[in-house]
């Protein structure tokens, strides 16, 4: 008889497609559509007071839209690279709330060192799949909490904002974002060479991209960037490794 | 001023403060909604049965994203409030991607119907693009993640996928890192984040493995620390914030 531990399989994809799982993501999905239909149907209550014509109105919907048809299909690469790792549900999960796939990937990958785990290797069980699920939406939920909590008390208090040093609002947090990424990626690179293969490959791409995007005005790139960032990095990895 | 008009006054005012309490109660509900949602899976998974994780497990994971990220958590509130506004800020905080795509939205809606930053037109044109921009968001997940890219997963090769699996996170992490680097251009603390970042990963944790799964949390507010002590005075430029979302 073969009784495996709960958990301890490392067949991800039975959990990750847990039905569950879904019925969150549909559940999320809703939620945001109601939040846009409940403003929206404030704004048309308000806008005649607030010199707001209905062409107006349209206007904003549709340049809403439009602007974000480009930043949507760049973020859609990036998570369809995600999808090897966490499944499908989890993904949109994430990917459709808050936690872009820069936050995730980091959490994702905390979460599987606190187990004494790697992610995608023959460390990452079902166990290691949902603490790193946990801990990619616990970043969700802490942003959420943060705006819920931190709203209403600017709303009241806006001027106190505006005494605090422009410096420890701009340079400390950016600085402690790149010493974040930093520390995970040269953590990457102490695992192999094709880690190593993978993260500069990546380094540099993004690198062309943000420069050429800068030298010849391509602004797009800087949109695709990660996207084809992850795809030259993935691509001469493969190379390299078969 | 006539009756007439001071009605029209007073009835404006109301107006506005109904969309007001329209927005922070109704905002306020639907996120507070989506944060349950998002934190029920995972814990749904705990509590089934199918697995087997401890609760201090998930405090500890918890314990390490928190010590890397609690900056951000704090900050990006902050700094987005005075651009949002209220109204927008449940709907930015919920579906995220604030940078690259409501901003953005907001930003041309605004100049689009031609209206004055500060003014309640601006206010109610961000709202709505950024309803305009959440629907295009969805759907576009919809359809290129949920039914393209699990049919491109599934009939990939299982080499390419056992590749991008392993292979993933330095892919994602190596142009994150860059993309922080050249936006935020700091040059001084970029240097001190990647040294601290480099001694700690390089020297110190091989020298006391027990701080393994501390060491992003140390490298970060570490780093913070030291990259305020030694910002420039007399940078005058405005630092571009470096934002995850």
């Amino acid at each position: 008889m073969n009784v495996t531990a709960s958990g301890t399989s490392t067949d991800i994809m039975a959990v990750a497609n847990s039905p569950v799982l879904w019925v969150a993501v549909a559940g999320i999905f809703v939620v945001i559509v109601v939040q846009s239909a409940i403003y929206m149907t404030a704004v048309r209550k308000v806008a005649p007071v607030a010199d707001m014509s209905p062409e107006d109105m349209k206007v904003s919907f549709r340049s809403g839209a439009v602007s974000a048809i480009g930043p949507s299909l760049a973020v859609c690469l990036v998570a369809i690279a995600l999808l090897a790792l966490f499944g499908t549900p989890a993904v949109l999960a994430r990917i459709g709330l808050i936690g872009s796939a820069a936050y995730d990937v980091s959490a994702a990958s905390i979460a599987a060192d606190s187990m004494g785990a790697k992610l995608g290797a023959d460390t990452y069980t079902q166990n290691v799949f949902v603490v790193a699920f946990f801990a990619m939406s616990i970043g969700g939920v802490m942003w959420m909490l943060s705006a819920l909590i931190l709203t209403p008390l600017l709303e009241r208090g806006d001027a106190k904002i505006r005494t605090v040093n422009p410096a420890l609002m701009a340079v400390v947090p950016s600085a402690a974002l790149i010493g974040a990424f930093a520390s995970l990626g040269f953590q990457e690179l102490t695992k192999s060479s094709y880690h190593i293969v993978a993260f500069a490959a990546s380094a540099v791409a993004m690198g062309i991209c943000l420069f050429v995007a800068r030298t010849f005005g391509k602004s797009w790139l800087r949109e695709w960037g990660l996207g084809i960032s992850i795809l030259v990095a993935l691509t001469v990895t493969y190379l390299v490794t078969s | 001023m006539t009756t007439d008009e001071a009605v029209t006054v007073s009835t404006g005012a109301r107006e506005l403060a109904e969309f007001d309490k329209t927005t922070s109660r109704w905002g306020r509900i639907t996120m507070i909604v989506g944060l349950l949602l998002s934190i029920g899976a995972p814990l749904y998974l705990v509590f089934s049965g199918e697995v087997d994780v401890t609760a201090g497990q998930l405090w500890t994971a918890f314990a390490a994203v928190a010590g890397t990220f609690f900056i951000i958590w704090l900050v990006e509130p902050l700094t987005y409030f005075p651009i949002l506004g209220p109204a927008a800020m449940y709907q930015a905080f919920m579906i995220g991607n604030i940078a690259n795509k409501l901003l953005p939205a907001a930003l041309i809606a605004q100049t689009n119907i031609g209206a004055k930053p500060g003014t309640k037109r601006a206010e109610l044109a961000a709202v709505l693009a950024i309803c305009g921009a959440a629907m295009v968001h969805l759907v576009s997940l919809a359809v290129f993640v949920g039914l393209l890219g699990t049919w491109l997963v599934s009939v990939i090769p299982t080499d390419i996928v056992t590749v991008t699996r392993s292979y993933i996170l330095p892919s994602v992490l190596g142009a994150v890192l860059v993309q922080a680097i050249v936006s935020m251009k700091q040059p001084r603390a970029t240097v001190v984040a990647l040294l601290v970042a480099a001694i700690i990963t390089f020297v110190v944790v091989p020298a006391m493995p027990s701080l393994a799964l501390s060491s992003t949390a140390i490298a970060v507010i570490v780093t913070a620390v030291l990259a305020w002590f030694l910002r420039d005075k007399n940078d005058q430029s405005p630092a571009e914030l470096a934002t995850i979302e």
